[in-house]
């Protein structure tokens, strides 16, 4: 097994396994994995910071089995930040915080390809910084009906005055960000808000939006999953990979690309994959950073 | 020049009859803003609007009813609200009297001066004795159909009426469910000191409401047609409990 | 129950900054009726409506505008009123402190808590307690959507009470008002004083009752006893789907963005 030493900001990382293939019908291995995060580190750790880290983890790779790991594992290293929170069931529980690269070098390779992260950060876990919409397509139904449903959402959204920000799920779906960035309002407030947007969505469009979970309603429509406004759900988080056929990441669009992409009738068209992140991402800059910053209150409530 | 009578009365206690007329104490003038419609800019009108039909619902077509459980009401008639009307009196009834600045503001409601009606010396004899006793009178009375409760009190020539607050309008403190922290004396004799520091006679007159004046100006500015400058809100940052003697102690060296 | 907050900023006196949030100190006593369709007993909803375009507009959509002629309006937003005066819209500033016995209770007006926000909880506690200790309340000005307040900030039973007062322009004179000559009648006044004395005590308003709403009460319990109550019509769409307010505010908008794809 071939074990690599780095050493970032004074920090040592035994690096293991990095020709291990983990995109094996792709061919990406884990020396591509932690170089993809190493050069996109820069975009994504302020959505990381603080927040409590999920990890799915692939050690054989994609087309294995993984498991998810909401605790931080036991044999962390000693300068890896960490926080204390509540599980589902009130327990304790130490979680990760991938405030740092070495951090989110550690983290990758663990194998978790994936990083999920809650709406609200470790230190207020009440309080969401902001609302989610996660499109989400059933069978028969594509990211170009997804496309069609946030537009729709973008357009009621900024008639209520709340800046929208769109991002591909980096699988089937799209997630549109509602960025609220104030201390008052709790999750309560964003799940009773979503799901009421949920509900004339599906009044209004009911040939293209569903607000129910079950699966019987879903087929050939886009689930409007409001409930993942909760304390307890965490998203992917924006510029993480995806454990699919492809290294996919789920990446920022502009709303003018979203228009674009939805004419253009071509659902591979969505999917934006390691390099090209890169590429973007260096080119145009963040285009979520306003999700961290940007203050908006929910009206109505 | 206080307002018009509003109300003519008689204080009565023992065998104390002293007619007075009411009169407001305070007027208030501020700019009055009408609710328009952001698109068309026009005034908008409230309207009833029914929950079930969602539609507006005209005055002979409302009723009052109280709500006893979720969903289902008494229905009340006017007539018989009517009935529980106090009976109409011209007696302010003083039930006792209280040492001056023991009621607490947050009881104080409406202020009336009261003005002397065909008895003046009675009048004057009463300001007089509320002022040597150092006292005010808890008094209850009925004004348009209403049962109010008040202090009496004398100042300067005068003799005014304060409604009060009943004691279950005031929510209890103990509802804020407030936490109790321990102190230093270390800290309480700081802040006490910091406070006596900046401590200045109560001078209302000083305090204009510029506001008012700066709104005027904008307003005359918007009619022009120039463009307002947004500013954005001061926002404090709080102080840390861990900084907070800290504090104390630097804001006290600041006014020494 | 919750408290419901009025407005949240931070208090300040000197170089400490407590972040609280301003909420009801008074919750009227009177019993609250609903307002009912006589038709099918639906409780009735107050809406802003637009008399030109016979729709209700949601909140989002109302703006404040200055008369300056017949329908004719100058419209102003919150964040141009915010502008005004943007030190003292997020912060009441405690300029000095006075002794509560100097103040004529003429100047009070409307009372309200203060409750400290997350953080603030020892430097709001050291506040109240100092306060207390010396029988001083802090002034400030204070600006609550167009109006600009002048508030008196005090201990009270271990919370901050904040009462807004009366500009002294806004106190009216009593000249005309006060008796024209000054005769006192000496064998009165010393009967009003004897009676004055008798009847001292300690102020408890809790004896006293409104009796209107004591009246009403009994009303309605007898009521309730021998009439049956009215429903109203279950709103079936409505369950579940969120408050009435957002989800009518929302199909009104829904209406637009249709019209406009």
């Amino acid at each position: 097994m071939s074990r690599k030493v780095v050493e970032i900001a004074e920090r040592r990382l035994s690096l293991s396994n990095l020709e291990k293939d983990l995109y094996p019908s792709y061919g990406f291995t884990k020396a591509h994995v932690l170089e993809y995060y190493g050069r996109i580190a820069g975009f994504i750790l302020p959505h990381l910071q603080d927040r409590a880290l999920t990890l799915k983890r692939y050690p054989e790779g994609v087309e294995k089995a993984f498991f998810f790991e909401k605790r931080c594992p036991s044999h962390h290293p000693a300068w890896a930040k960490t926080a204390e929170i509540r599980g589902d069931n009130g327990e304790r529980m130490t979680v990760c915080l991938v405030n740092d690269l070495e951090t989110l070098i550690w983290v990758a390779n663990l194998a978790s390809l994936e990083l999920h992260v809650p709406l609200a950060r470790a230190g207020s876990p009440e309080t969401p910084d902001s609302l989610v919409f996660d499109l989400d397509p059933g069978e028969q139904a594509d990211i170009l009906h997804c496309a069609r449903v946030a537009l729709i959402l973008r357009d009621l959204l900024s008639r209520l005055r709340l800046t929208t920000y769109v991002k591909t799920s980096g699988q089937k779906g799209l997630h549109v960000y509602v960025p609220l960035n104030c201390k008052e309002t709790t999750f309560e407030d964003t799940k009773t808000f979503s799901k009421a947007v949920a509900v004339i969505m599906q009044k209004n469009y009911p040939d293209l939006v569903t607000a129910k979970m079950a699966k019987e309603h879903r087929k050939a429509k886009v689930f409007i999953n409001w409930s993942q406004n909760d304390a307890s759900k965490t998203m992917i988080c924006v510029y993480s990979l995806r454990a699919r056929e492809k290294p996919t990441v789920s990446f920022p669009l502009a709303w003018g690309e979203l228009e674009n992409l939805a004419g253009r009738r071509d659902p591979e068209k969505f999917q934006i994959i390691h390099a090209e992140a890169i590429h973007r991402a260096e080119t145009m800059g963040d285009l979520f950073r306003e999700v961290l910053v940007k203050k908006q209150r929910l009206p109505h409530l | 020049m206080a307002g018009g009578t509003i109300w003519k009365g008689s204080i009565h206690f023992g065998d104390t009859n002293v007619p007075v007329k009411l009169h407001a104490a305070i007027k208030e003038e501020r700019i009055q803003f009408h609710l328009l419609h952001r698109r068309d800019q026009v005034k908008l009108r409230q309207q009833m609007i029914c929950a079930y039909e969602k539609k507006p619902v005209p005055t002979e077509a409302q009723t009052k009813g109280f709500e006893v459980e979720d969903g289902k009401y008494i229905l009340v008639d006017p007539a018989e609200l009517e009935q529980t009307a106090p009976e109409g009196s011209r007696m302010i009834e003083v039930h006792e009297f209280v040492k001056t600045g023991q009621i607490d503001p947050i009881f104080l409601g409406h202020v009336y001066y009261l003005e002397p009606d065909t008895y003046t010396e009675g009048y004057n004899s009463l300001v007089a004795a509320l002022q040597e006793m150092d006292a005010e009178g808890i008094c209850t009375w009925t004004m348009r159909k209403r049962s109010y409760l008040g202090s009496l009190q004398a100042s300067g020539k005068i003799l005014r009426l304060s409604t009060l607050r009943y004691a279950d309008e005031v929510i209890p403190v103990k509802s804020l469910k407030l936490q109790e922290i321990p102190m230093s004396e270390r800290e309480l004799k700081i802040g006490s000191d910091l406070i006596n520091q900046l401590t200045a006679p109560f001078q209302p007159q000083k305090f204009e409401n510029e506001h008012q004046k700066k709104l005027q100006k904008l307003i005359e500015k918007k009619a022009r047609g120039e463009k307002i400058a947004v500013l954005r809100p001061r926002l404090l940052k709080p102080t840390a409990s861990d900084q907070l003697l800290q504090a104390l102690e630097a804001s006290l060296k600041k006014v020494a | 129950m919750a408290v419901q907050g009025i407005w949240s900023g931070t208090i300040s006196f000197s170089l400490v900054a407590i972040p609280v949030q301003l909420v009801k100190a008074i919750a009227p006593g009177r019993v609250s009726f609903r307002l009912l369709h006589s038709k099918d007993y639906s409780p009735l909803a107050r809406r802003m409506f637009c008399p030109e375009q016979e729709t209700m507009v949601p909140p989002d959509e109302i703006i404040r505008g200055y008369e300056i002629g017949p329908d004719r309006y100058i419209p102003i937003t919150d964040e141009e009123l915010e502008s005004v005066s943007p030190e003292r819209s997020r912060t009441i500033e405690i300029v000095e402190f006075i002794d509560m016995a100097e103040v004529d209770s003429i100047y009070f007006d409307h009372p309200y808590y203060l409750v400290p926000l997350k953080g603030g909880e020892k430097s709001y506690r050291l506040l109240v307690e100092v306060m207390r200790r010396t029988n001083k309340a802090g002034l400030a000005k204070f600006v609550l959507a167009e109006r600009e307040y002048l508030v008196a900030v005090k201990s009270t039973e271990g919370a901050l009470t904040l009462t807004t007062l009366h500009y002294s322009e806004e106190i009216l004179p009593d000249e005309d008002v006060s008796p024209q000559e000054g005769k006192i009648d000496a064998a009165e006044k010393s009967r009003m004083k004897k009676s004055i004395k008798e009847m001292m005590a300690d102020f408890n308003p809790e004896k006293y009752a409104d009796e209107r709403r004591e009246k009403i009460v009994d009303l309605l319990k007898k009521k309730a006893k021998e009439e049956a109550t009215v429903e109203a019509p279950e709103i079936a769409e409505e369950e579940g789907e969120g408050p009435a307010d957002l989800i009518a505010a929302l199909e009104e908008i829904m209406r637009q963005v249709k019209k406009s794809r």
